[in-house]
């Protein structure tokens, strides 16, 4: 991967804008089936990388994608596979290759591996060669997404359990992140929760000299993010430059529960918002006070919290016992609202229930009776045949009883295993004949004849439209506790605000009222709009009146 | 949204009950809360939200009750105390010290020998109502007489109760949580946001008119619809026209300007457009400085007796004028009469934009199509915003709101506001009328205006995202908006029901997106790209099944907890009703000519053949012994298909069923000749457009 160089940067993150299309040092997302989504960093056509002729190639068991065919080209396109000389190549470093699977993993997301295999590709011969146009090849093909928090959170490197798109779209929401919000998150973790804030707060990047004044003033949106876990940091860190985040989230390299929110020059993030995945929040959250816990008279302490408005926490624990000592913790710290919840997703498919003897013989198709009414036609259709059968065979044996007798008695044995084999073996034998014996049984011979000529409806539309839950489910992921705490109100506070505004005189009353003031009130706004009517219903007569004159 | 509560804000009142009221806080009235007892509103006024604050009883010299705020480690003492007890660490003493907090000097010691009460078998306890000493109207007594913001009614209740000794630590709680709940006179103020608002107008008012949609769906269709702020307000430049300039002086739509815009359809009210322009920021004024503009509320309260709004969210306005209705988004006091008569007040020392000035951002921008001729947004008023008020006040939604009917988007030209051309006249004619009629005149021209840019900046397409939550056929609103969405955009559909949902899904499923691809559908030939976009549908292809991607449905559903010392476990009951499910999507682009799938297969079936391998979630299956190959990421569509595949005599197995690239595949066996890439039927590969 080529390091991004600060001036090939464009200014917003493709999270946030992502334009219309593609663009090279970008970050875009390949959709290779429903569910396998792999990022890609579009590298600019140099030629000889990785030893293709036709530049940085992504390999995928759908074929092989030149980056020079997914650059500048509108965002959702599909994209048909190249034909890509893997050959050749391949044969430099084989092994690694083939343990490399299928995903084309050593393309895209490891810098490492990319770096480790380019002195390699070096050596090779093709490092002159100009940048071969991409041929597109006869099958194969991908779909090529603009980054999204929910697409990236299906496609991240893991480093640790990712909150996935249910809980934090859910988290999100309850904790008021948006546009001007400032937020903070306690374990980084892969980052999917970075990402997904980021785009809640986010309302433009801090302000430059270029911004006009006037815009200088809005509170800007930001992420405090913190880490302790230093290789996490290190990649987060490093991701954030590559998604252009960084002057959006504040990444800040710490164990939260010793030191504290503050940021590393002690100045406070003034926070709006929290978001706590931490394995003991409850050690965190004394430093998210409004003042020094031990010791409240203590003027210096900073608090990480935004002093003018409520702050929403929400922790994100997976066993019962941690959020037990959450909570206990809020309690004495003096949150409020506390509640919690945990998050149960489903996903479900769309298909067909194809049940019904007469239908294609595709696979997925359930081939026995639809209903009772087709159980019973066939039942029997089957039924008749083997009368007709057994009648035959009596027919015949007294009829070429010294000829054939030893060898159709032979035969009805055969067919006396059981009344379905016979028909089995029956209609191998004379099938043509009994389809004519058959013909005064016509509801029967429909059945059958229809079960074995292809019906005229496309499959697609066959059978019962059905949805079905995914085979396996995600029933815990962890359990989310929120709690609010309200601003400080002190004395003086009140004093002022009782100042401004005094209780004054006898006053209408609003909210719950007894049965007979409501209907005082009613009976008042009845009189006040029909007088408005009459008094409307006037005017405009007057005006026509006028009006009429004037002509 | 302010932290400190404003004048004719809309607040949420939170009962101990659990009950919600929902009012407007206006000053200088009386806000009862029923058996909870009144309080003036001045006292609430200018405080910050989320505390709690206790009816105190009325001074002697005072009509009124004051308030106080109750400290959040009142509020809890009883938990607090509970936990130190089951800690054993602390004595009874604390215990008593919970929530009905006898203050010193009382008469009454709270029920001294609870601590000491042990777990019993429920068959001893008694009815409640039986034990209770009290009676009604010694309660009734007891309420009238000052109490302490009924605690001394709580304690007394407690102290009365016969039976307090046979009841377990576990009932005695539930008995006092019970009696608080009714006798303590306490309450919460909170903000109206989306979130508190969407909660109370679904568990107590009408969940039906906002769908059931559920704090759960709409954080998912928020996200799923990548809604957040779509950049820094941009205005088109005024063109300055002057009165006899007709239709041809309009500013064009500029595609170029126009971004970070999303399509909306919205049967919950106004509900789904809160939640968006909430995620965008366009639905609270933008904060000031938070001392400034108490001051400035503050001197507005005391001065003015309150030139409000008289808006009552749902009471029919009584609009005499109709024609008043069109002039919904022009900047307040832009009417010309109306300047005339207090130029002062309507300038502000800014000219007035000419007629034909487009007053919408290019940005950040809601485009709402309705069924009806207006939109019926009217849960937008508890945020101050009133779709069909004439002379708005400020709102960052005037700006950001476009909404236009279903006819304005697909018959522009049955539609009499788009299809009329604006009114002319020259200066000096105009002068000649009366103010009303030179008003109208106006107002027509402002509105044709209007309708152009909305209409042709829509019709242009381009949008960032469809987020619906509409009654309609998904079906039907998807035909017509997938060719106004740009590449990538997603697809987020919020239906109470599932059927609907799937009803859309089944268009986009494997096989007939296989159909259309592969040269099945023979009605789609020699049809171009573009053509195909605005493919009209019929009964095989209700939709052009490649124009959407990683298609999903989804559902969520938060279980609420207790969470209590010794005492945790989920809620028993909750809101039933509609479970509420999501569809997700991307527009996807197709690539011109036909286009097959591959997948990943391997040799070493025997007899020369090579075979493709199944991947399910239940790993291959195949004639073929393949190993090593991690399941993929499955549609699950056939999840226990073996059964049913037994029992076919098919030698071979179909491709892959993974969606995308490789489930377009319809192919079962791969001849030996035949060539490795090409795994899938042999199928001629034209290209199309030839």
């Amino acid at each position: 991967m080529e390091p991004l160089t600060e001036d090939t940067l464009p200014q917003v993150s493709p999270f946030l804008d992502p334009g219309n299309g593609t663009k090279v040092n970008s970050l875009a997302i390949l959709q290779l089936s429903r569910d396998n989504l792999l990022p890609v960093y579009l590298q600019p056509p140099t030629q000889g990388h990785d030893g293709y002729a036709e530049g940085a190639v992504v390999n995928t068991r759908y074929g092989s994608f030149p980056h020079s065919t997914m650059t500048n080209i509108p965002w959702g396109s599909q994209i048909r596979a190249s034909k890509v000389d893997t050959g050749s190549r391949g044969r430099n470093n084989k092994r690694k290759r083939a343990k490399g699977d299928e995903a084309g993993k050593e393309d895209s997301t490891p810098a490492i591996t990319a770096e480790e295999e380019k002195p390699q590709t070096n050596d090779g011969e093709i490092a002159a060669a100009a940048v071969r146009e991409a041929v597109a090849d006869s099958s194969g093909f991908i779909h090529i997404l603009p980054p999204t928090p929910e697409v990236w959170t299906s496609s991240l490197p893991h480093r640790t359990q990712v909150v996935y798109t249910p809980d934090y779209s859910y988290v999100l929401h309850r904790i008021r992140a948006r546009p001007g919000s400032v937020l903070i998150e306690a374990g980084a973790g892969s980052g999917s929760f970075t990402h997904a804030s980021v785009r809640a707060v986010y309302n433009g990047y801090p302000s430059s000299e270029t911004a006009p004044p006037s815009q200088q003033t809005k509170k800007k949106g930001k992420v405090y993010s913190f880490e302790f876990h230093e290789q996490r940091f290190r990649k987060m860190k490093q991701e954030l430059t590559d998604h252009h985040l960084d002057g959006l989230v504040h990444l800040t390299h710490r164990d939260v529960c010793e030191g504290g929110f503050l940021t590393d020059d002690g100045a406070s993030p003034g926070a709006d918002a929290v978001f706590l995945d931490l394995p003991a929040p409850w050690d965190a959250l004394p430093h998210l006070s409004r003042r020094n816990p031990k010791n409240p008279a203590d003027e210096t302490w900073v608090s990480p919290l935004n002093p003018n408005k409520s702050v929403h926490l929400c922790t994100f624990s997976p066993c019962i016992e941690q959020v037990t000592k959450t909570v206990s913790a809020m309690r004495r710290l003096g949150w409020v609202d506390i509640d919690m919840v945990e998050i149960a997703n489903r996903k479900y498919h769309a298909s067909r229930e194809r049940v019904g003897l007469n239908l294609s013989t595709d696979r997925g198709v359930n081939v026995s009776a639809r209903d009772v009414d087709e159980a019973l036609a066939r039942l029997t259709e089957i039924e008749t045949r083997f009368k007709e059968h057994a009648e035959n065979v009596a027919r015949q044996m007294s009829d070429d009883e010294d000829e054939s007798m030893v060898l159709d008695a032979e035969e009805y044995d055969q067919s006396g295993i059981g009344p379905r084999e016979g028909v089995k073996e029956e209609r191998r034998a004379r099938k043509q004949r009994l389809l004519k014996e058959a013909a005064g049984l016509s509801q029967n011979e429909a059945a059958a004849t229809t079960a074995t000529s292809p019906s005229t409806t496309p499959s697609w539309m066959e059978g019962r439209l059905i949805t079905r839950g995914e085979p396996e489910i995600k029933t815990h992921t962890s359990y989310l506790v929120f709690a609010i705490l309200p601003r400080e109100w002190t004395e003086e506070d009140e004093a002022a605000a009782a100042a401004k505004y005094p209780v004054v005189g006898p006053q209408r009353v609003v909210g719950v009222v007894d049965k007979a003031a409501r209907k005082q009130e009613r009976r008042e706004q009845l009189q006040k709009l029909s007088g408005n009517r009459k008094a409307r219903r006037k005017e405009r007569d007057e005006q026509l009146a006028g009006a009429g004159a004037a002509v | 949204m302010h932290s400190i509560i404003q004048p004719n804000s809309w607040v949420a009142l939170k009962l101990p009950s659990g009950v919600t009221k929902v009012i407007q806080i206006a000053p200088n009235t009386t806000i009862s809360l029923g058996k909870y007892g009144a309080f003036p509103s001045n006292l609430v006024i200018g405080r910050p939200y989320h505390l709690t604050f206790e009816l105190q009883d009325k001074a002697a010299d005072e009509d009124f009750s004051r308030l106080r705020v109750v400290p959040a480690s009142e509020l809890h003492a009883e938990a607090i105390a509970e936990e130190e007890a089951a800690e054993g660490s602390t004595p009874t003493a604390a215990v008593n010290d919970s929530i009905i907090s006898a203050r010193d000097g009382e008469e009454f010691s709270l029920v001294d020998d609870k601590g000491n009460v042990v777990a019993r078998s429920n068959r001893e306890i008694i009815d409640d109502n039986a034990a209770q000493k009290l009676t009604q109207d010694e309660i009734e007594e007891l309420k009238r007489e000052g109490n302490n913001a009924g605690k001394d009614v709580i304690a007394k209740l407690l102290l009365s109760h016969t039976a307090i000794e046979q009841k377990t630590s576990f009932s005695l709680a539930k008995y006092k949580l019970l009696k608080t709940k009714k006798y303590i006179r306490r309450f919460q103020v909170l903000p109206i946001d989306v979130a508190s608002f969407a909660q109370w107008q679904l568990e107590e008012r009408d969940a039906n008119k906002i769908m059931d949609m559920r704090a759960e769906m709409i954080g998912l269709v928020g996200c799923w619809g990548n809604v957040h702020y779509g950049g820094e307000e941009q205005m088109l430049a005024d063109p300055n026209v002057t009165t006899h300039q007709g239709a041809d002086a309009l500013v064009p739509v500029n595609k170029d300007l126009l971004s970070g815009r999303y399509l909306v359809v919205d049967d919950t009210c106004g509900l789904l457009v809160a939640a968006l322009a909430e995620r965008m920021g366009i639905l609270y004024p933008e904060e000031e400085d938070e001392q400034k503009a108490g001051e400035a509320n503050g001197e507005s309260a005391e001065q003015e007796p309150e030139p409000k709004q008289e808006q009552e969210p749902e009471t029919t306005k009584t609009n005499d004028d109709i024609n008043m209705t069109d002039a919904a988004t022009t900047e307040p006091a832009s009417t010309p009469n109306k300047q005339r008569n207090k130029p002062k007040r309507a300038n502000h020392g800014k000219p007035r934009p000419s007629d034909f000035a487009v007053p919408f951002s290019q940005t950040n921008t809601i485009t709402v199509v309705h069924s009806a001729s207006q939109p019926n947004l009217s849960l937008l008023n508890y945020w101050n915003f009133d779709i069909a008020a004439p002379n708005h006040p400020p709102h960052p939604l005037l700006n950001h709101l476009l909404n236009l009917s279903w006819l304005q988007l697909l018959k522009p030209e049955l539609d009499t506001t788009y299809s009329t051309p604006p009114p002319t006249a020259s200066p000096e004619v105009l002068e000649s009328w009366k103010p009303s009629r030179r008003g109208n005149f106006h107002r027509k021209r402002r509105r044709y205006a209007r309708i152009r840019h909305i209409v042709d900046a829509t019709r242009a397409g381009g949008f960032q995202g469809l987020i619906c939550a509409s009654s309609m056929d998904p079906i039907s609103i998807v035909k017509h908006t997938l060719p106004l969405l740009a590449g990538g955009a997603p697809v987020a559909i919020y239906s109470p029901f599932i059927e609907p949902l799937a009803a859309l899904a089944d268009c986009f499923s494997v096989p007939r997106r296989t159909a259309w691809t592969s040269g099945a559908a023979t009605e789609i030939e020699g049809k171009t790209l573009e053509e195909l976009e605005y493919w009209e549908g019929n009964e095989r292809f209700p939709l052009n099944p490649t124009l959407l991607q990683g298609v999903s449905i989804q559902t969520s559903r938060a279980r609420r907890w207790q969470v209590l010392p010794q005492r945790t476990h989920p809620l028993m009951t909750e809101r039933g009703g509609a479970d509420g499910y999501v569809f997700t999507a991307w527009r996807a682009r197709p690539a011109e000519g036909r286009i097959e799938a591959r997948g990943k297969f391997k040799r070493g079936a025997p007899g020369g053949k090579k075979v493709m391998t199944l991947r399910t979630e239940g790993g291959e299956r195949s004639s073929t012994p393949t190993a090593g190959e991690t399941p993929a990421a499955d549609e699950g569509v056939e999840a226990d298909a073996a059964a049913a595949a037994k029992r076919k005599r098919t030698d071979a197995l179909s491709t892959l069923d993974t969606e995308g690239a490789v489930a377009e595949a319809a192919a079962v066996e791969v001849d030996a000749e035949e060539e490795i890439t090409s795994p899938t039927k042999k199928r001629k590969v034209v290209p199309e457009e030839l």
